[in-house]
């Protein structure tokens, strides 16, 4: 078949049933990415000829003769597309890797389809942005600045990867060729609990291609968690890498290496299987009752808290007397809650490849936030000195929190041990949904009181966590979400009881905001309420009672020592969010819709409990220029700019002269890894000690050569200042060199101790009670981000966890059927939000300077999602007097709500 | 994707031929619902017959008092049609609310009719305005084609060639999109041609498309949305799925066959 791509021919013949996508990924395009595989996201846009396509339902033999465009093929002459720069000025992207698929749509558009962008851009999904930066591109903003010395923190400089993603360049997980490449497909089990009793083999070792089966037979004894924390022992040992007890329906049953993805996929059709039919239970309730099946039959050693009762951990907490509380009260609130299952979504599919080198050491390249905890489990695991193992990543596209597991890598690496091949493992978006994890649905019952004057009396709060069938998270997942919801507000009497439960069912997992969105529904809405029973408004009410800086944060414990007011702005969030809804702008609600307000606010820790580690080493280059190494990984969160910027700052650099590798195990030191919105607060940290480092070692060198007091040296850009005397950054190092002097600097962080950041959120909302739709007028978010390193990607961040959270308080929901099983694995049946379905936020920050980050800057990547869903709860409760006790508010729900209520 | 044949005639009797010679063969027109399917294993065909070369299948014509669309026609050359906004702006509605760009670059009404998807919008266009469909083999009536969820009276070895609209002269079609996809949690297209009055739904129905005969005798006396005012249907019947209960959907039929007489008589 002869095609012509980007101008050039090609004859090649593809394989029969091959979509246009894997074909042109074949010839070397990797520009063309695989979100869905079903025509749903758009990430593998092409033109042919000159429209766009979801090549993955083109079949390949369609392009015969026609001429096919990729992302690779849109520059023209050396010049970038004007599309293409227009995503680069205005950074519309983060993780990048719908990128290339959206800048093919956007550069076919006329005058016309702008206009309309909601309409033009819907077969275009981002999970990142929430749009806006995407709408800015296309729109010709400009939102970054030129990267010069002297702008370094404060400034919007432009993030690193920019002109690779916007042109395909950028390599993702598995962006890369290589010989010999073998490829694994997973059997996944059609039994939500059952003993396996016997696999044949035999006739899946029988399909041309097929180069092994492995099952339990082959996979280590050794028990893990697929969660990846700095302490192991914060998650049971309650998983193998490939066990003989099917917990769930989509439980990796056995894996199949094969030459080819399709004998793979053959294979795994051809294993036969005979199974012990085991009773389940679906419902977290009554797999804590006696008698209920038990999941996990485990000894102490597994860190289970209760394995009888199905409980992975429970905790329990008070402080003063809530019976008594609730006398002194006026009013209470009493509600359930329920937050059900949502899925992350990132646009990259977990995947990872992996390899044994000439030396015998097992590398591995994913898709992970965590590549050094990675590369600590996997030793555990194989018994394999950890020197032995190297765990990396390039560009991941897009995590929040999900790739914090080890859900791809033990799998790969037990093929590549067993066969010696290098392995490929691509989870297609339906593994994503069944195989993966979710946030861990909650069933939250608070019970709030408060006097007539506005004083909390009493908080009782009672939390059902369904972590699934394994453990993972489960524990400091449910401890957080019995923490910041409820320590912020001060009240005297507390009680929280909580249990993280599992059952058949896929496990839970990571996810931004890690417990505090599910109580934080719980807590807000019940605050909302109480606010209304006493005649208060509730910013008002919010404003009485939440904590100020210096007083006690008492969730189920006093905090731990080690969490301190860095900085405090929740009283500055709370003011400008109120000063942004009574400024009365946003859209006009539709004739005859029920309009209404609500508002919200979240606390979080600035950095997880229990240490977190970083190490960044930089050092000068002959040329000037420096050089750095950082552990933390970046998968659109954006801290590559910013550990450049914080460099920058105090090297008095351009950003542009900081050259850096990360995430890579082979640069020594160590890094917990990029969760627990750590990468600019933590990481950023070990940066900036290594920069200031560097800066004195350079400076001391520098005034000893030039025979000028200490005090009078400064750097500047690529010279030192030495008293008006100039020394190039260049020429220092020759010296340096020649003296044998090391310039070259470590700095370490250990996330001790912690701050606190805030956001409050505010949504004007208009109802049709005809129908429940709901449409947002106006969205503000204020946020408590300490220093704002890089005002427009902060922005953007908050941007992207308001869609986020959207998404899941409006219409995602991962629906489990009676029998255990995902009925919605894919972007058709669970849709995230597209281009239409974001409204603008206006995002506002407070001012304050933490003592603790780098620069005075706080954590801001978790917390923008926490406050969304009940402040839009609240809204559609004063819109339409109904309180939802439920997610997601989709207009059945809010229409069978409003007719209930009459 | 599992191995299959991939045919590519250039007429429709070769088509035909090539479907009677595969029994297991499918056709493949734009593919964005076959080939998913496909993907999933929930169809394996073992040859697909891509009529995509196929001569004469494609265009928007203007014939007497109806307009004839090829059945090969994508959705964005039928949005695009010029005739079409002029003499029949409610059809020609229909197409751009299809999917996205990219898939209504691919996108067939012939392949959108075949499927016969429960939440697809042309099906709703062909009964709402009582089309013809015409095969290689015959003119089969909208009312007799649409014979229940992803079913038609299509026989084996019948090809969808084109369709023909009867020109109407009040015609709309409303939708309710599912709260993030595009398709229809519910679509009303509603027309009257002389005393032909008709109302079809998409989405709702258990059983695919259908008419609503309470509301068109409603609306005999007086085509308006006042005439159905009050009325309702019964959710017994209805679709019920994750996304919406039957009594909701009962309850949008209502609500869009309204809102699709007040643009049809605007």
């Amino acid at each position: 078949m002869s095609v012509t791509v980007n101008g050039k021919p090609f004859d090649d013949q593809p394989a029969p049933g091959q979509c246009l996508r894997t074909f042109l990924r074949q010839l070397g395009h990797f520009g063309v990415k695989k979100g869905c595989d079903a025509g749903d996201c758009g990430a593998c846009t092409v033109y042919l000829d000159g429209e766009p396509v979801h090549s993955c339902l083109v079949p390949a033999f369609r392009a015969e003769g026609r001429e096919v465009t990729t992302i690779e093929g849109l520059a023209q002459g050396g010049a970038l597309h004007p599309m293409q720069q227009a995503f680069l000025d205005a950074q519309g992207y983060q993780c990048g890797f719908c990128t290339a698929g959206m800048i093919m749509t956007a550069a076919a558009l006329n005058q016309e389809q702008k206009a309309d962008l909601g309409r033009a851009l819907k077969g275009n999904l981002c999970r990142c942005t929430g749009y806006r930066a995407v709408e800015d591109a296309i729109a010709g903003r400009r939102d970054t600045e030129d990267a010069r010395p002297g702008r370094g923190v404060g400034h919007n400089v432009p993030a690193p990867a920019g002109p690779d993603v916007v042109t395909g360049r950028a390599r993702f997980t598995l962006d890369v060729a290589i010989d010999g490449l073998h490829h694994i497909k997973l059997l996944r089990s059609p039994h939500a609990h059952a003993r396996i009793r016997a696999i044949d083999k035999s006739a899946a070792l029988a399909v041309p291609g097929v180069v092994a089966v492995l099952t339990h037979e082959d996979a280590p004894a050794t028990l893990y968690s697929s969660a990846r924390h700095e302490t192991r022992d914060t998650d049971p040992d309650d998983t193998r890498v490939l066990d003989d007890v099917m917990r769930f329906i989509g439980q990796r049953v056995a894996a199949v290496v094969a030459t080819s993805e399709a004998a793979a996929e053959e294979g795994c059709r051809k294993l036969v299987v005979d199974y012990e039919i085991l009773p389940a239970v679906f419902d977290p309730e009554t797999a804590m009752q006696p008698g209920a099946p038990r999941l996990h039959d485990k000894g102490p050693q597994a860190r289970i808290a209760n394995a009888s009762r199905n409980l992975v951990a429970e905790m329990h907490g008070a402080t003063g007397d809530v019976a008594q509380g609730f006398t002194a009260a006026d009013a209470i609130h009493e509600g359930t809650y329920f937050v059900p299952r949502v899925q992350h979504a990132h646009l990259e599919t977990l995947c990872a490849i992996a390899w044994i080198d000439e030396s015998g050491r097992l590398n591995v390249r994913s898709s992970t936030q965590v590549p050094f905890l990675t590369r600590l489990e996997l030793a555990h695991v194989f018994g394999l000195d950890r020197d032995k193992v190297r765990v990396f990543c390039e560009r991941v596209g897009g995590g929040f929190g999900a790739k914090q597991e080890m859900l791809t890598e033990d799998i790969a690496a037990l093929a590549a041990l067993k066969t010696g091949k290098p392995v490929k493992l691509e989870f297609t978006r339906e593994e994503q949904f069944v195989g993966a994890t979710t946030r861990h649905p909650m069933k939250v019952t608070v019970k709030i009181g408060a006097r007539r004057d506005g004083a909390l009396t009493a908080i009782e709060m009672h939390v059902v966590s369904n972590t699934g069938a394994y453990g993972n998270h489960g524990m400091p997942v449910l401890e957080h979400a019995c923490s910041e919801a409820v320590s912020v507000y001060r009240c005297p009497n507390k009680k929280i009881d909580g249990y993280a439960v599992y059952t058949n069912t896929v496990a839970a997992g990571a996810f931004r905001g890690y417990g505090l969105p599910q109580t934080g529904f719980a807590v807000e809405s019940a605050i909302d309420e109480v606010a209304r029973m006493i005649g208060m408004d509730a910013l008002e009410f919010r404003r009485c009672n939440v904590v100020r800086k210096g007083e006690p944060m008492i969730g189920l414990h006093e905090a731990p020592d080690d969490v301190i007011y860095g900085s405090y702005g929740l009283d500055q969030c709370l003011d400008l969010v109120q000063a942004a809804l009574m400024r009365g702008d946003g859209d006009e609600a539709p004739p005859g819709w029920s309009v209404g307000e609500g508002t919200a606010l979240t606390m979080i820790d600035t950095v997880p409990p229990g240490g977190h580690y970083s190490d960044t080493y930089i050092w000068l280059e002959a040329d000037g220029t420096y050089n750095m190494t950082i552990g933390t990984a970046e998968f659109g969160n954006g801290t590559s700019t910013v550990h450049r910027q914080i460099a920058a700052s105090v090297l008095n650099a351009s950003p542009l002269a900081i050259a850096f590798t990360q995430s890579d195990t082979d640069h020594g030191g160590h890094d917990t890894g990029a969760y627990g919105s750590t990468g600019t607060v933590v990481a950023g940290r070990a940066t900036q000690r290594a920069a200031e480092a560097l800066r004195d070692k350079l400076l001391d060198f520098a005034a000893t050569q030039s025979g000028v007091d200490r005090a009078q040296c400064k750097l500047a850009g690529d010279a030192v200042d030495c008293g008006g005397k100039t020394i190039a950054l260049g020429e220092l190092f020759r010296i340096a060199e020649a003296f044998v002097v090391d310039l070259s600097a470590h700095g370490t962080t250990n996330g001790i101790p912690r701050s606190v950041a805030f956001n409050v959120h505010g949504f004007r909302v208009a109802v049709n009670t005809t129908t429940g739709e709901v449409k947002i007028i106006k969205s503000v978010q204020a946020a408590d981000a300490g220093t704002v390193i890089n005002p427009m990607q902060c922005r953007a961040q908050i941007e992207g966890g308001v869609a986020q959270a959207l998404g899941a308080a409006m219409f995602e929901e991962v629906v489990v059927d009676t029998e255990g099983r995902v009925t919605n694995p894919s972007f058709r049946h669970y849709r995230i939000p597209a281009f239409a379905d974001v409204p603008h936020t206006e995002v506002l920050f407070a001012r304050t300077s933490d003592e603790l980050g780098p620069f005075g800057a706080k954590s801001m990547s978790e917390s923008p999602y926490n406050p969304v869903a009940p402040a839009l709860a609240n809204a559609i409760r004063a819109a339409t007097g109904v309180r939802f006790y439920r997610l997601p508010l989709k207009p059945d729900r809010i229409h069978a709500g409003i007719t209930a209520a009459g | 994707m599992y191995n299959f044949t991939f045919h590519r005639p250039t007429t429709v009797r070769q088509a035909a031929g090539l479907l009677a010679r595969n029994p297991e063969g499918k056709l493949l027109a734009g593919g964005h619902s076959l080939l998913p399917v496909m993907k999933q294993r929930l169809a394996q065909p073992s040859a697909l017959v891509d009529l995509s070369q196929v001569e004469g299948m494609t265009g928007v014509e203007l014939k007497g008092r109806s307009v004839v669309i090829g059945a090969m026609t994508r959705h964005a050359d039928v949005a695009k049609s010029d005739v079409l906004k002029e003499v029949l702006p409610g059809l020609a509605s229909v197409p751009g609310s299809i999917g996205d760009p990219q898939v209504r670059n691919r996108g067939t009404i012939g392949g959108s009719i075949a499927n016969n998807d429960p939440n697809a919008d042309y099906p709703a266009a062909c009964l709402g305005l009582g089309a013809t469909i015409i095969t290689n083999k015959r003119r089969i009536a909208a009312d007799d084609f649409f014979t229940g969820m992803f079913s038609t009276a299509l026989e084996d070895g019948e090809i969808i060639v084109k369709v023909s609209f009867p020109i109407a002269k009040k015609a709309a079609y409303e939708k309710f999109k599912h709260p993030a996809s595009g398709f229809a949690l519910v679509g009303v297209f509603v027309s009257k041609r002389g005393p032909d009055i008709r109302v079809a739904v998409t989405g709702a129905g258990s059983n695919g498309v259908f008419r609503v005969k309470s509301f068109e005798e409603a609306l005999a006396k007086r085509f308006s949305p006042k005439s159905i005012e009050g009325m309702t249907i019964p959710a017994n019947g209805m679709n019920s799925d994750i996304h919406a209960t039957p009594e909701y959907r009962a309850h949008l039929v209502g609500v869009l066959a309204k809102r699709a007489l007040a643009k049809a008589t605007a």
